[in-house]
């Protein structure tokens, strides 16, 4: 399973296995934050980056801290106070360099903390062994997929504005609805790359 | 649950001291965001808007501060308004500033006596926010339509 | 026992690493090294970065106005951003006109200062200049208004144009956060420099005059900032009608005691708006007035009279009086000060009276 290139995990990662699509995962800033383009870009962004940096970081925490000292158990914690930390300092950036879409962000950048799809990562990365530079691979073709999946989601949400949805599916329910939706067309690219 | 940035720091500025000597929260131990939507849920089963509520209140609050003081008659409701120098900006961050002017208006049928400032009305319709529990000013949107003989709106 | 410590050491271990490495970013990010401030042509000058303008300008003892302590919420502190300060927020965009956006104005409580930043600031601000003062004495004028004394220490000379007011720094009490400015109008006339005096009315649970009448005792020290404002007696010898609500009769005092003491002559009448008797004061200082200013009567109205108060004066609001005393007012002139309720009453009965909008003064603060 650790044979694969890293180019084919990250391609994986986009579309077969989205970590969005496929396992669920992030789904509340995905809901919340998919109402404007512009805003689903930029948190998009934010966890590419983050994504990419927590998978790098808690792979050398793991494979040259905890593994070594027999601490695996302790890969939960560990991998949270990285993230959390990772995310202090992308909302610092963010702060500095784009007040705008600091506060366009809002709640959700220091939600991404609790993005469940950001520790799902780091931890799916070693359920499936994956060496440093795989791991990067997985982890930004992760985020992309998953800023592939919002930004879809808020184009799509743009034009529903115009649709007549029934009044109690408005919002949420019909997001959901639609997250349904393009999952089943996700499964349509499985078997592209066997995993 | 943990709130925009926004309305953090409109709560910030609802603390006793910020921008009115008592603050606009109380002892209310819930968060801004908290009050908010329990207020806006007590509107809706009423089958009412803030607009509607603030609209009321808009209309006495006038008609007080035309009379600078002195008491105005407006249907079935005696309105007078103290109004100081100096304006206040609206803790949420909006634009322009409101006149500092507390209104009492009193129910001419059965005497009842309510008070609220000018910022409140703007606070009830562009924000939905009637103040925390304990606030001077707070009053319950439920007490306030029935005071205001508002009753479901038509739809 | 050893894997517990290994553990725990490892936990913290790491916990402090990434502490270390936040608290690193947060010097480089949030806080810039000093950096260079160019206020209208002045040299620049060197500020610490990361800062609100406002607060850099206010340790520089620059004061721009602002009522609500650099919340962004009263977009009073407008200055002019010549270079830096970077993209306007959020935050400033309702306080601001497309205008004032093409003219980069910004809230400088919401402009931070981390480059190099070139601002504009209207000239008389820079001469505000920061006091310690003492209570001399407190006299009750009516139920709700409190005349305040305030000595300046020896040597210190306080120049103002009669009209003009001063922030009153309210000291934090009853657990209150921070101090607050408040405006209040100079009512003792410019020639007496060692000492000035303010009418202050209790707003209903306002913050500082809470303070001024419950807490404030002769003897006791506060801090303000001024002189602000541009009311004051224009030059013309055009005839002025002055109206006054509340405790706003206090620039009028300053002015009509500036016209005795230099000899002025201007025709001037003076509207007292006020509800009831008891919201009179200071009738006998007025009358004196009145012998001393040649041309100068004074007015006071009542909307609401008690029963009691045995009012044979005029009565009605003070709009109604007004526009009652007068026919054509082309050519006159009208200084207001009172409640923005007030003021923007008055203004709208004087310009269908027919004064120019340019002859109408006030400072609505």
């Amino acid at each position: 399973m650790t044979s694969q290139g890293a180019f084919t995990i990250f391609i994986a990662a986009i579309f077969i296995n989205n970590i969005l699509l496929s396992n669920f995962l992030g789904m509340c800033p995905f809901i919340a934050v998919s109402r404007e383009v512009r805003t689903a870009a930029g948190l998009g962004a934010a966890v590419v980056f983050v994504m990419t940096l927590t998978s790098g970081l808690n792979y050398l925490v793991y494979a040259y801290l905890l593994e070594p000292l027999g601490l695996g158990y302790l890969l939960y914690i560990a991998f949270i106070v990285v993230i959390a930390a990772t995310v202090q300092l992308v909302e610092m950036v963010i702060e500095r360099t784009s007040p705008v879409l600091y506060y366009a962000l809002g709640i959700f950048l220091p939600l991404i903390t609790v993005n469940c799809a950001i520790l799902g990562v780091s931890l799916f990365m070693v359920i499936r062994q994956y060496s440093f530079v795989q791991s990067l691979a997985y982890g930004a073709g992760s985020g992309v997929g998953w800023a592939l999946a919002i930004l879809a989601m808020a184009g799509l949400r743009k034009k529903m504005k115009r649709s007549r949805v029934p009044a109690a599916l408005e919002g949420p329910g019909i997001t959901m609805i639609v997250a349904g939706i393009m999952a089943l067309a996700f499964i349509g690219f499985s078997g592209m790359v066997p995993m | 649950m943990k709130q925009p940035p926004l309305l953090a720091r409109a709560q910030a500025r609802m603390a006793p001291g910020a921008l009115t000597r008592d603050g606009f929260l109380g002892a209310d131990p819930r968060d801004l965001v908290e009050i908010l939507q329990a207020d806006d849920g007590a509107v809706r089963r009423l089958g009412l808007t803030h607009e509607a509520i603030g609209g009321a209140m808009a209309r006495l609050t006038d008609a007080a501060l035309e009379r600078l003081g002195a008491t105005a008659r407006v249907g079935g409701f005696a309105v007078s308004a103290v109004e100081a120098m100096g304006q206040l900006p609206c803790p949420f961050g909006h634009a322009g500033l409101y006149p500092k002017a507390e209104v009492r208006a009193r129910r001419t049928r059965d005497g009842a006596e309510r008070a609220w400032t000018a910022l409140h009305v703007h606070l009830v319709r562009d924000h939905g926010f009637y103040q925390g529990r304990g606030s001077p000013y707070r009053i319950e949107p439920a007490d306030l339509a029935g005071f205001l003989g508002l009753g479901p709106a038509a739809d | 026992m050893g894997d517990v410590l290994t553990a725990v050491g490892v936990l913290v271990g790491l916990g402090a690493i990434l502490a270390l490495i936040l608290v690193m970013a947060e010097r480089k990010l949030v806080h810039s090294g000093p950096v260079r401030l160019t206020i209208n042509d002045a040299d620049p000058v060197e500020v610490p970065g990361g800062e609100p303008l406002l607060s850099v300008l206010r340790e520089r003892k620059i004061f721009v106005p602002s009522a609500c302590g650099g919340r962004g919420s009263c977009g009073l502190c407008k200055v002019t951003v010549r270079s830096g300060g970077g993209p306007v927020l959020p935050t400033e965009i309702p306080h601001l006109s497309p205008e004032e956006i093409e003219e980069r104005v910004r809230l400088a409580c919401q402009v931070k200062v981390r480059g190099d930043t070139a601002i504009e600031i209207p000239a008389h601000l820079l001469e505000v200049e920061e006091y310690e003062v003492r209570v001399e004495a407190i006299e009750e004028l009516t139920y709700d208004i409190r005349r305040l004394r305030l000595a300046f220490g020896p040597g210190v000379a306080f120049r103002f144009r009669a009209g003009q007011y001063v922030q009153i720094e309210t000291p934090i009490y009853d657990g209150l956060g921070e101090p607050v400015y408040r405006a209040y109008s100079i009512s003792s006339p410019p020639q007496g420099t060692g000492a000035i005096e303010l009418i202050i009315r209790k707003v209903p649970r306002g913050i500082c005059t809470t303070y001024v009448h419950e807490l404030l005792l002769v003897g006791d020290r506060l801090t303000l900032n001024g002189p602000y404002g541009e009311f004051y007696l224009r030059d013309t010898p055009a005839e002025a009608v002055f109206i006054g609500g509340g405790s706003g009769l206090a620039p009028f005092e300053s002015m009509l005691a500036d016209m005795a003491e230099r000899g002025i002559r201007k025709k001037v009448t003076l509207f007292f708006g006020a509800v009831a008797r008891r919201d009179l004061y200071d009738l006998e200082r007025f009358a004196a007035h009145e012998k001393a200013v040649p041309g100068f009567r004074f007015v006071p109205a009542l909307s609401d009279p008690a029963p009691d108060d045995g009012w044979d004066g005029e009565t009605g609001l003070i709009t109604e009086v007004v526009g009652r005393s007068y026919g054509d007012m082309a050519g006159m002139e009208a200084y207001l000060c009172g409640s923005p309720g007030m003021i923007d009453a008055c203004v709208r009965v004087l310009t269908a009276k027919g004064v120019a909008e340019d002859s109408i003064f006030y400072d609505k603060f």
